[in-house]
């Protein structure tokens, strides 16, 4: 192994994944995914369980050999490298400092696996453990240590020989809440401060918005979107990542026709107008779509710029910052509203008929239905 | 951390147990081996010592005679024989086993567990039947043409080392399974990742964790081997007795009891020593610590 360039180069590896695809049996646990990742990139992969997110990482770690595609670390092919030799690093959901060893010598392990001497790999490792706030810690054992800790002591063993890419694993995803908020920005000074690329696989998705500077959106081992996070959030490409992605309020309609403006009809009758640029997908006339919007765009009581609906409210909640109304429309679609500040709403009760107006730019127009 | 570890038990509507109910829970079960483990030993240990009349003659007769101290220390270094060869053959199965997956998994389990379900006895006059003069062992031999004359197996130390490693492996085995298997596989992923080849990963990171099923398998072996009668009195020559086979005559021709108890009471001591240093040496507290 070369130390010296391992030592020198800090900044990130670029990673391109082409065509990846993982079969178990019957089972595509990755299908054709392609992703792209810039030298120093940190990028999320985000997606319900069993989606493929740990299967991608195992790959890339060299965990798991894809049934077909390839991996690129900096233009150099790696599918089919062993992990001991791709100089990655990883950092695991449930630490993995390895219990038999002081801390010092678990940050110094993979020093030790590149045959540095025993004062060296040492004075590095503490170094690596100040730099995650542990100095001093490194005659404890891992089973001394708070989760969080160990988790640090994990992050400083994953770094120390300054590998171009740190995968992690849904690495905060055992740790308390509080505990989860100091990791996440542990992280990203980390990864501000060593330029590494990082991929780092969640199914929080306020973790991933707040992290990353792109999300990879999977479902069923494909990838339905992949973006920054304002992007994701403000315009979702697909029904999936609509829901997925936030809360969103879905009503089912029939596009009429399809122009300069699509006219839809809503199922209590209404025929809306909405600009062409509120259609995410193609829709054509005559077929089903769904109309989208998020709780927060809502304005409560009729105003222009928008259409009107009317909802039946069913419950109140006042959850700090804003107030959420939810409710139904005139043909039993739910609907939930998010209201800043408090004050003009003490009239509002369950049971009574709010007026409600959806600015027209906040709509997303979908193909086909929901469920 | 401990809080976390101790076992409790509970009601069924989810109250912890109060001490003096868990204790009396646990009364029959101590009351047990108090009674058919602890009051028969300590009864020998006090023969031992205070019959004919209270004095340490019967001691002072097991190491003044040379003859008796020869059988002691063969059945000390039979043990230890015995033990070292179930881990050098039993590791490696252990490891397979906890590898392997379906089918070959589940050939390998019952090939290590089905032995058990055989008698000692079966399994020892199985072997003194290959080790007879003309039995499997030597016909072989002789048809390959590496040896013109029969060797004699049967009645010798080897045969007995032979079979009672056989007989006493799969109590090497199973202890290591367990421990490799609780070996959580991100540990052997973690060390590959920071840059170990197999054979580093398993030196400096599965075998370490792996040693408390090492050391309870060890155990295990070389305490079930000193007590072992029936294979050295089936396999063994008269000449070679271990102690087993000692106190059994002692108690059963010669009638002299308090001289069979201080044979077991010389045992005795060496396999608490030995437990004592086992147990400081290697801190399985430790070892143990954070396999979670
Ligand atoms: N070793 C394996 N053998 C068989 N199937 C597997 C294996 N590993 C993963 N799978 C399957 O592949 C699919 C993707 O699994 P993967 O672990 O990548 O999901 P994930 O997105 O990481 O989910 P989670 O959020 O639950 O960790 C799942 O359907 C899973 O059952
Ligand atoms: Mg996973």
């Amino acid at each position: 192994m070369n130390i010296a360039s391992a030592t020198q180069s800090a900044s990130g590896a670029s990673i391109r994944i082409s065509r990846l695809e993982k079969r178990f049996g019957a089972v595509s646990a990755v299908d054709g995914v392609d992703i792209d990742i810039a030298a120093g990139e940190f990028i999320a992969l985000l997606g319900p369980s069993g989606s493929g997110k740990t299967t991608i990482l195992m790959s890339v770690a060299g965990f798991e050999f894809p049934t077909s595609g390839s991996i690129h670390v900096d233009s150099e092919d790696v599918t089919y490298v062993p992990s001991n030799r791709r100089n990655l690093g990883m950092v695991f959901q449930n630490y993995t400092l390895f219990p038999h060893m002081s801390i010092l010598d678990n940050v110094a392990f993979p020093l030790k696996m590149r045959g540095l001497r025993a004062a060296e790999r040492h004075a590095r490792a503490e170094a690596a453990l100040a730099t995650v706030r542990l100095a001093g810690y490194g005659h404890r054992r891992p089973n001394e240590l708070s989760g969080g800790q160990q988790q640090r002591v994990a992050l400083a063993r994953a770094i120390v020989y300054q590998p171009r890419v740190l995968l992690m694993d849904e690495p905060l995803s055992a740790l308390d809440k509080n505990l989860r908020e100091d990791m996440q920005l542990e992280i990203k000074r980390l990864h501000a401060e060593l330029g590494i690329t990082v991929i780092f696989v969640t199914h929080d998705q306020s973790e991933a918005l707040t992290m990353a500077d792109r999300i990879a959106v999977l479902k069923d081992g494909k990838i339905q979107q992949i973006g920054p996070a304002r992007q994701l959030y403000e315009r979702p490409t697909n029904l999936f990542t609509a829901g997925f992605i936030g809360e969103m309020n879905f009503v089912g309609v029939t596009v009429e026709s399809v122009g300069d403006n699509v006219s839809v009809t809503l199922p209590w009758g209404e025929t809306w107008r909405l600009p062409a640029t509120a259609a995410v997908e193609p829709v054509a006339a005559g077929e089903a779509a769904v109309l989208a919007v998020r709780p927060e765009r809502l304005q409560l009581g009729a105003g222009s710029g928008g259409q009107v609906i009317t909802v039946t409210l069913s419950d109140i909640v006042y959850a700090g910052a804003a107030l959420l109304l939810i409710g139904r429309l005139p043909d039993g679609t739910e609907m939930r509203a998010r209201i800043p500040g408090a004050s003009q709403l003490c009239a509002l009760a369950p049971g009574d008929v709010a007026s409600f107006t959806v600015p027209v730019e906040a709509m997303l127009l979908y193909r086909g239905s929901r469920r | 951390m401990t809080e976390a570890r101790r076992s409790h038990f509970w009601h069924s509507d989810g109250r912890r147990l109060s001490g003096l109910s868990t204790l009396l829970l646990l009364l029959p079960f101590f009351a047990i081996i108090a009674f058919v483990f602890v009051y028969p030993i300590l009864q020998l240990l006090v023969i031992s010592i205070l019959e004919p009349h209270p004095t340490l003659e019967n001691y002072a007769r097991v190491v003044e005679n040379p003859v008796h101290m020869r059988v002691l220390m063969r059945t000390l270094w039979t043990a230890t024989l015995v033990t070292a060869l179930s881990v050098v053959l039993g590791f490696p199965v252990a490891y397979y086993m906890s590898r392997a997956k379906g089918t070959v998994a589940a050939l390998v389990a019952v090939c290590v567990i089905l032995p058990l379900w055989s008698s000692v006895l079966v399994r020892t006059a199985a072997w003194s039947f290959l080790f007879q003069r003309n039995g499997l062992i030597n016909s072989a031999l002789m048809a390959l043409g590496l040896t013109s004359q029969p060797f004699k197996l049967l009645y010798t130390q080897s045969a007995v080392v032979i079979a009672m490693t056989h007989v006493l492996l799969p109590f090497m085995i199973l202890p290591i399974y367990g421990a490799l298997r609780s070996i959580p596989d991100d540990y052997g992923r973690a060390a590959a990742v920071l840059g170990a080849t197999r054979l580093r990963t398993f030196l400096e990171v599965i075998l370490p964790l792996s040693l408390p099923g090492v050391v309870s398998g060890s155990l295990l072996v070389f305490l079930t081997a000193l007590g072992f009668f029936i294979t050295p009195a089936l396999l063994g020559s008269p000449q070679e007795m271990m102690i087993s086979t000692l106190v059994s005559k002692q108690i059963r021709e010669v009638l002299d009891w308090p001289f069979a108890a201080a044979l077991v009471g010389v045992l005795t001591v060496f396999v608490t020593l030995l437990a004592i240093i086992f147990s400081k040496t290697l801190r399985f507290d430790r070892l143990m610590g954070n396999a979670s």
